[in-house]
């Protein structure tokens, strides 16, 4: 049966194609949508939910937390250390991380902190950086992968990748994150004082002098790009908003600051609203998309199997019966169901792989092996309406056997 | 044997056909003689189980075929029944031995398929497709697969009325000679072909009632 099914398949191949195009094309672009949608949505979410309040220049909110949660923007600038000093000393904080970006290895952007900021991901092979010392890099899974690093390896940064831009100290690989699917595969951490000794802050830092950086913008002391709090409870961030957003600082040498104070969880969430009226529009265009298809699998089918009409009758009449011809066709388009099911979802992750540089910009990295429930039920109901034409057709079929007379 | 008693045939456009009892012994080959339209294909199509008849009885080995079940005739005629159509029912895009490979689908047993395609002269077109065969290669293929599955009676309609004489000729002669021991009952209008069948009937002579000249083709193609 099965053999004579995939003869007679290969016998109509091109309506058989037609139908796995119609097939592949709308299920492949309804998965895709959906898990690209969902793990945007996950990944912005996820992160967003670790830090009260971030502090940082004055400018955009949105960029501010897109670069300090997914290092997806350029930072707004750069604010006194002392603000970090401040924020350790407030009693209705129980966290604090200092935060900058500066340089980048080979492209992937390298980031000064403290090993806290790790603290929710899993080192896979080595160690975090030593708090105290410096010089020592923890890479995201993609940057060891892709630069082919290991432990104890020596890497060098720069404002650009260009040999000649690149810094004489070299860092030291101590530790390799484990994948993670999110922005902190693509990232080189390091001791906030690394970036410093790179820059000459340190020196400044502990000599109190000035510092021009290459810009040639004087920063008076030494700085980072935010500060990354936790409160003890939601009522002390909001108060913390309300105290340090907008709010103008003098410091010592009389030059003075404007902060940013926002809430991450409410930028993400105005982010999320914006991309959510996205997400709906796509959705809608995804099922406009799908409904076409199955129309056209299913006028397809029906024409196909008005075209085996003639078939049925000539194997009515040399004796096969109806229920081996019902099955047969069956068992055809449940094939060709099941292997166009299967390629539009090996051509959503093959999408979904080429869509990762785009994604990474919003801080997100897709995981291509992640599957979700509803993908499962898309497919199997587009598996279904696949199959389910012919099925009726032929038992209609098996009804009314026009053979007899 | 088959015996065909008081059998008759009404068709939806009011047409009606009789028949004269008949006797058809095992082993023996028989020919339907008639002009189109005397109700040749009809009684080999009540025969085979496709057209139900509107009376009467057809007794096969003693069992009566008019009172089984759709299923008992399908299953009877995948068994027991080779029919060679007068327009072949092949199919075109599929290859001979996948046109009697088709019969698998109800188990038959085809080990003699290449014994029989060497009988007719057609191995060398196993692999071919049925549209790529000549009218006379398509009739062999035909007749093949009423073969292969080893029938104890083999219904022919019109087997060479695609053909020409001497193809036509050389045809009849194969089929009786692969029919030998079963019964075949082959309807022609070529009275030419009769001398190689054991007994001739004509068709003329056992019907009766009301025809038409297209219950022939509405018999057949039922």
């Amino acid at each position: 049966m099965l053999k004579f099914a995939l003869k007679n398949m290969i016998v109509k191949r091109v309506q058989m194609i037609l139908v796995a195009l119609s097939i592949v094309i709308s299920a492949g672009i309804a998965v895709l949508a959906f898990n690209v949608a969902t793990q945007v949505d996950e990944g912005i979410t996820n992160n967003a939910g670790y830090y009260s309040v971030i502090l940082g220049p004055a400018g955009s909110s949105t960029q501010l937390a897109m670069n300090t949660m997914y290092f997806s923007e350029k930072p707004l600038g750069t604010i006194p250390y002392s603000v970090v000093s401040t924020m350790e000393r407030d009693s209705r904080v129980t966290k604090v991380i200092p935060f900058a970006m500066a340089d980048n290895y080979n492209g992937y952007a390298v980031v000064g902190t403290t090993p806290d900021y790790l603290a929710n991901k899993t080192v896979g092979k080595g160690r975090l950086f030593d708090p105290q010392g410096s010089m020592e890099v923890v890479v995201g899974y993609h940057v060891a992968r892709y630069n082919s690093l290991e432990i104890g390896d020596e890497i060098h940064t720069g404002h650009s990748a260009a040999a000649g831009d690149l810094h004489a100290q070299a860092l030291t690989v101590v530790g390799i994150l484990e994948e993670s699917h999110s922005s902190f595969d693509n990232v080189v951490f390091t001791q906030l004082r690394t970036l410093w000794e790179i820059h000459d802050h340190g020196e400044e830092e502990q000599e109190g002098g000035e510092h021009s950086d290459h810009e040639g913008h004087d920063h008076g002391q030494a700085t980072v790009c935010a500060v990354l709090v936790s409160t003890k409870n939601p009522g002390y961030a909001m108060q913390l908003v309300t105290e340090y957003d907008g709010k103008i600082q003098t410091m010592a040498d009389g030059d003075s600051f404007t902060l940013q104070a926002i809430e991450p969880m409410s930028v993400v969430r105005d982010v999320l609203k914006d991309a959510d009226d996205t997400k709906y529009i796509v959705f809608v265009l995804c099922a406009v998309i799908l409904v076409m298809n199955i129309m056209i699998i299913s006028i397809i089918t029906l024409l196909n199997m008005y075209h085996s009409a003639k078939e049925i009758s000539l194997m009515r009449l040399i004796g096969i019966s109806m229920k081996r011809i019902n099955l047969l066709y069956v068992i055809q388009n449940s094939i060709l169901g099941l292997i166009s099911v299967v390629l539009a979802f090996l051509m959503s992750r093959l999408c979904m792989g080429l869509m990762n540089d785009y994604v990474q910009s919003m801080g997100v990295v897709l995981n291509t092996g992640k599957i979700y429930p509803a993908e499962g039920l898309i497919l199997l109901g587009v598996f279904v309406i696949s199959v389910l034409p012919t099925a009726i057709w032929t038992f209609r079929m098996s009804g009314k056997d026009s053979m007899i007379g | 044997m088959i015996e065909i008693q008081h059998l008759g045939k009404q068709f939806r456009n009011e047409t009606e056909i009789h028949y004269r009892d008949l006797a058809f012994e095992t082993g023996k080959s028989y020919m339907l003689l008639g002009a189109s339209g005397c109700g040749k294909s009809t009684l080999l199509n009540m025969i085979a189980g496709i057209l139900s008849p509107s009376e009467g009885r057809i007794l096969i080995d003693g069992r009566d075929m008019t009172q089984a079940s759709q299923k008992e005739k399908d299953s009877f005629r995948i068994q027991k029944i080779g029919y060679i159509f007068q327009d072949f029912k092949l199919i075109e895009d599929m290859t001979v031995a996948d046109n009697l490979g088709i019969l698998r689908l109800e188990k038959v047993d085809l080990s003699s398929m290449d014994e029989i395609l060497e009988a007719l002269g057609i191995s060398e077109k196993k692999h071919a497709r049925i549209k790529h065969l000549s009218g006379g290669q398509k009739q062999r293929v035909a007749i093949a697969r009423a073969l292969v599955k080893k029938p104890d009676i083999i219904l022919a309609d019109e087997p060479t009325g695609n053909l020409n004489f001497a193809i036509g000729e050389q045809v009849i002669r194969e089929l009786v000679k692969v029919s030998q021991g079963k019964t075949l009952i082959a309807v022609t209008h070529d009275d030419r072909l009769a001398k190689y069948f054991d007994v001739v009937i004509d068709m003329n002579e056992i019907t009766g009632g009301m025809e038409d000249s297209d219950l022939g083709r509405e018999g057949a193609e039922c």
